[in-house]
């Protein structure tokens, strides 16, 4: 089968030269009882305008990689070892902090989790959000205030106007994400990473979040990291996914064509441990065990203990990502039984 | 499905409240009504689901059926008695028949325990479910039954992943030899893989033991997979009841609607047909409830009658009931119409 012939096309314009590239980034952590690699040889591409989902559970790497990616890795017990992090055709790693403390803001930015631990409890919001128009762009207080209702209003905040003066405490979870969203958003970055953005949100208030994530990106043809644990929250946005998998990547490519050949066990585990919506209510069939420990990894391939398909080649050698036979070329997987994994999927 | 058999657990009118306090002083100036004439029955053997937002009111109406906090008014009737009434001997008999799972597994075990001290405890408060002398084995036994090693009996909780942590709060509620089990969220801290091996073992053990669950949850898909019943909640009263069956393929309330189509399937385009309802707004504060319907501020169905009367919750088709002013018929609720404010 022609691979390239399955996804329909998109819409967009083929992307050029990819606006983030990430090339064989290793992260570590030392504790106490060891060094453990969080990140381990990751490389990622995004282009201008596209969405990047990077999905994985907890320990996977996912938000160290995040962490790195916006200089933010917690030293000093945490370091990024090596690799290349080339971000507009500059290599962030080789020049000093400093000069991606400078484009953050103005060209990178990032959304958390948590958005009342990432607000200043006793700063009004409208003097949080409007602070980066004094200190950036050197506006006048006046001028902040503006700027700073404008933004709440087009994050979708009510009566932006006078809720201006509110502190964080006085808006709800949703609203505090949107405030968020706003201050991520003000200086116009050209590429957002939101990690786990709408884990601590109600469900209806998640959708809410979601749209606007693509309403804006949409508006501003931003390029957008998503990461997130749920599968099918990133369905409705991402163009790619990128699997990890105790810090390594496992799968990788445009989402729909992952996720209907799916070429990894692991990501065939974790798409069958969701329970449907609809059709039949079958007995759900889960990953056995639980993710490896860090500092004890197994040999050869790190998903092995828990995989079916696993062999001696399995525990003799790591593999490497690579094409998925009889997919196209950007479908990756690492592992070394993806043709037997995707037969497998179809004649299942 | 219902069948004529008396109600393990049966709900009625049941209102639970707290006082609001003023910071000085703490008088007490106003109260929240988190849970506002709930009635419902659950079967022996069955699971009853009870989604809702944060704020729906949900955990207040577990915590008061297992008797942590007291009602206004009302009834929960348990195996034909009535539990708020229950004193001595008889409500420490009712007491061990219920028991609850907690969602964070990190916070609900002792930390200072051993697993083994975790599980027994409950006979050492309980005497008589298991003689003193039994309880290593019972210990071992229990471990086996949710899936853990019975030689790791004598570790800590940190020693334990956050499912396998959970699978011992399952294995603690078991000790009692509960009839009743209440889930409150019991699955929504972990990753999705252990999610689903923990569901799993919830299966088993019902069919095992013939558990009657009520099974709290916000994530509607695992609901779905575990529930026969499910009962939606806002602000403390129930908008929407019915069967599995009956709530997701033909949900009439507003509001189920709405929560419906927010889940993220992860094949979106192999469901064309699904409604996008994206909610405006918050679920506003129980302080201060909307007056006539409390879902009003948010559906675009609202007339002026949903803000001066409250909609009763009426049988709409074979036991499946809604609380709503302009219902639709069940019948035609699955082609509704594509609504997106």
């Amino acid at each position: 089968m022609d691979g390239t012939a399955i996804l329909p096309a998109t819409g967009r314009p083929a992307p050029s030269r990819p606006l983030l590239s990430v090339q064989d980034l290793t992260v570590q952590f030392g504790t106490r009882a060891g060094t453990i690699t969080a990140v381990d040889r990751v490389s990622l591409d995004v282009a201008e305008g596209e969405t990047l989902a990077v999905l994985g559970e907890t320990g996977s790497g996912k938000s160290a990689l995040a962490q790195a990616l916006m200089g933010l890795v917690p030293g000093p017990a945490g370091r990024v070892v090596s690799g290349r992090i080339n971000y507009d055709g500059t290599d962030l790693l080789a020049r000093p902090r400093s000069y991606t403390r400078r484009l953050c803001g103005t060209e990178l930015a990032m959304v958390f989790q948590d958005p009342l631990s990432s607000l200043n409890p006793v700063l009004r919001v409208g003097v949080q959000i409007g602070e980066l128009f004094r200190r950036r762009r050197g506006a006048s207080r006046a001028e902040a205030r503006r700027k700073a209702i404008e933004l709440m209003e087009r994050v979708g905040i009510p009566a932006a106007a006078r809720r201006v003066d509110d502190y964080p405490h006085q808006f709800s979870g949703g609203m505090r994400q949107r405030v968020m969203i706003a201050m991520a958003l003000a200086l116009r970055p050209r590429l957002l990473i939101a990690d786990e953005p709408t884990t601590a949100l109600d469900v209806t208030v998640q959708a809410q979040i979601m749209q606007l994530l693509a309403d804006l990106k949409a508006e501003h043809r931003m390029s957008l990291i998503l990461i997130s644990h749920d599968l099918g929250l990133v369905a409705g946005v991402a163009d790619r996914v990128m699997l990890m998998y105790a810090g390594r990547v496992v799968e990788t490519g445009e989402l729909r064509e992952v996720y209907q050949t799916l070429a990894h066990p692991y990501t065939r585990g974790l798409m069958a441990s969701i329970p449907g919506l609809a059709g039949p209510r079958e007995r759900l069939t889960p990953i056995t065990g639980s993710p490896p420990d860090l500092l004890r990894l197994p040999s050869g391939c790190r998903f092995r203990p828990r995989c079916g398909f696993a062999t001696e080649a399995c525990r003799a050698s790591q593999p490497d990502l690579l094409p998925v036979p009889t997919g196209p070329e950007s479908h990756r997987a690492a592992c070394h039984h993806a043709e037997e994994v995707v037969a497998d999927g179809r004649s299942g | 499905m219902a069948g004529p058999a008396d109600p393990l657990l049966s709900v009625r009118d049941l209102y639970t409240s707290f006082p609001i306090r003023s910071a000085f002083l703490r008088r007490e100036v106003g109260r929240v009504q988190a849970v506002s004439g709930v009635s419902f029955e659950l079967a022996a053997g069955r699971t009853l689901g009870v989604v809702g937002e944060s704020g729906s009111g949900k955990t207040t109406l577990a915590r008061t059926i297992i008797g942590l906090e007291r009602p206004e008014s009302g009834r929960v009737v348990f195996d034909g008695r009535d539990l708020p009434d229950l004193s001595g001997a008889e409500l420490r008999r009712a007491r061990r028949q219920i028991q609850m799972i907690f969602q964070d597994p990190y916070a609900a075990l002792n930390p200072r325990l051993t697993v083994a001290q975790i599980i027994s405890e409950a006979w050492a408060i309980h005497p008589g479910v298991v003689p003193r002398g039994r309880w290593t084995a019972e210990v071992k036994d229990l471990l086996a039954r949710v899936g853990l090693n019975p030689d790791h009996a004598d570790r800590y909780p940190h020693q334990f992943s956050g499912g396998q942590r959970q699978r011992v709060g399952i294995a603690r509620a078991l000790a009692l030899r509960p009839r009743l089990v209440i889930c409150d969220e019991a699955v929504s801290a972990l990753d999705v893989s252990v999610q689903a091996q923990v569901l799993n073992l919830l299966v088993d053990l019902q069919a095992d033991l013939g558990l009657t669950y009520l099974f709290i949850a916000h994530d509607l898909s695992v609901v779905r997979h575990i529930s026969d019943e499910v009962v939606v909640m806002y602000l403390g009263k129930v908008v929407e009841t019915g069967t599995v069956a009956q709530m997701f393929t033909a949900p009439v309330h507003p509001y189920t609607q709405a929560l419906l189509s927010a889940v993220p399937v992860p094949r979106p385009w192999a469901a064309p047909h699904r409604q996008q309802v994206v909610l405006a707004g918050d679920i506003p504060s129980p302080m201060s409830p909307p007056s006539g319907c409390r879902f009003r501020t948010r559906c675009w169905k609202a007339q002026q009658q949903c803000a001066a009367a409250e909609p009763a919750l009426v049988d709409r088709l074979a036991g499946h009931r809604s609380a709503c002013h302009f219902p639709e018929l069940p019948a035609r609720a699955r082609t509704a119409a594509v609504v997106r404010p």
